[in-house]
């Protein structure tokens, strides 16, 4: 953890890792969930002014980006056959 | 001095009037003239419509649908004034808004933006003329 206060740049760097690593995932309704906490949770926590609960969000967030990482491999090792409905749907789309 | 990257062309002609209509370049990948200030010399880019285009500005449609998707982020309304020269900051996006925004772009090019360019981009045209750049690749 760093003893200096944590700078802008590096929340912002900490909010595209967990947005790019919850991408990743396969399973559309994990991915949408991801995504969604971590908008929530940065939004909740931008108010925030001082330095020692800060660092204490972003040590948090850290850890949480962690765990997104972790889960990613978790979930494309256990990928079940049948894709959700929405992944289909959302790949007719696109297409 | 114009290099061009694949041999075998066969253009009678090489005009450098701009908008051209569709012209059927085969085996040919780009044709370059390296100026300085690439502002007035078109580039022959071989794209999905097989169209000749100005260099000095984004094309119309890239900057479209980045307008298109910074209204989704930011809930603007369908008839919001935005255009090329929009600054996020003005349209009410904070910075967590901007990275959504980039995030958005990445997916809807297909592209992936460096951390430091991402952290550099203010204007619609920016992110425009950015996209450009990454979709050329």
């Amino acid at each position: 953890m760093a003893s200096t206060s944590v700078s802008r740049p590096q929340i912002l760097s900490l909010y595209r890792s967990i947005l790019r690593t919850a991408r990743q995932f396969t399973d559309y309704n994990i991915r949408q969930y991801s995504r969604r906490r971590a908008v929530d949770g940065f939004r909740q926590n931008g108010g925030l002014t001082d330095p020692s609960s800060i660092s204490a969000a972003f040590s948090d967030g850290e850890s949480q980006l962690q765990v997104v990482k972790r889960q990613a491999v978790v979930y494309s090792l256990y990928a079940p056959e049948v894709r959700s409905v929405m992944e289909t749907y959302l790949a007719g789309k696109r297409s | 001095m114009a290099s061009i990257t694949r041999a075998s062309v066969s253009m009678p002609s090489l005009s450098t009037s701009v908008n051209q209509s569709q012209r059927r370049i085969s085996g040919m990948n780009s044709v370059s003239f390296p100026v300085s200030g690439r502002s007035m010399i078109p580039s022959l880019r071989l794209q999905r419509g097989l169209q000749v285009c100005c260099a000095c500005q984004a094309k119309q449609e890239t900057v479209d649908k980045v307008v298109a998707i910074v209204k989704k982020q930011l809930a603007l309304p369908a008839d919001a004034a935005v255009n090329g020269e929009s600054k996020f900051a003005a349209l009410g996006a904070d910075s967590l808004d901007t990275v959504e925004i980039v995030m958005g772009l990445e997916e809807e090019f297909d592209i992936t933006v460096e951390e430091e360019s991402a952290q550099s981009i203010t204007t619609v045209q920016e992110a425009a003329d950015m996209i450009e750049k990454l979709v050329e690749k």
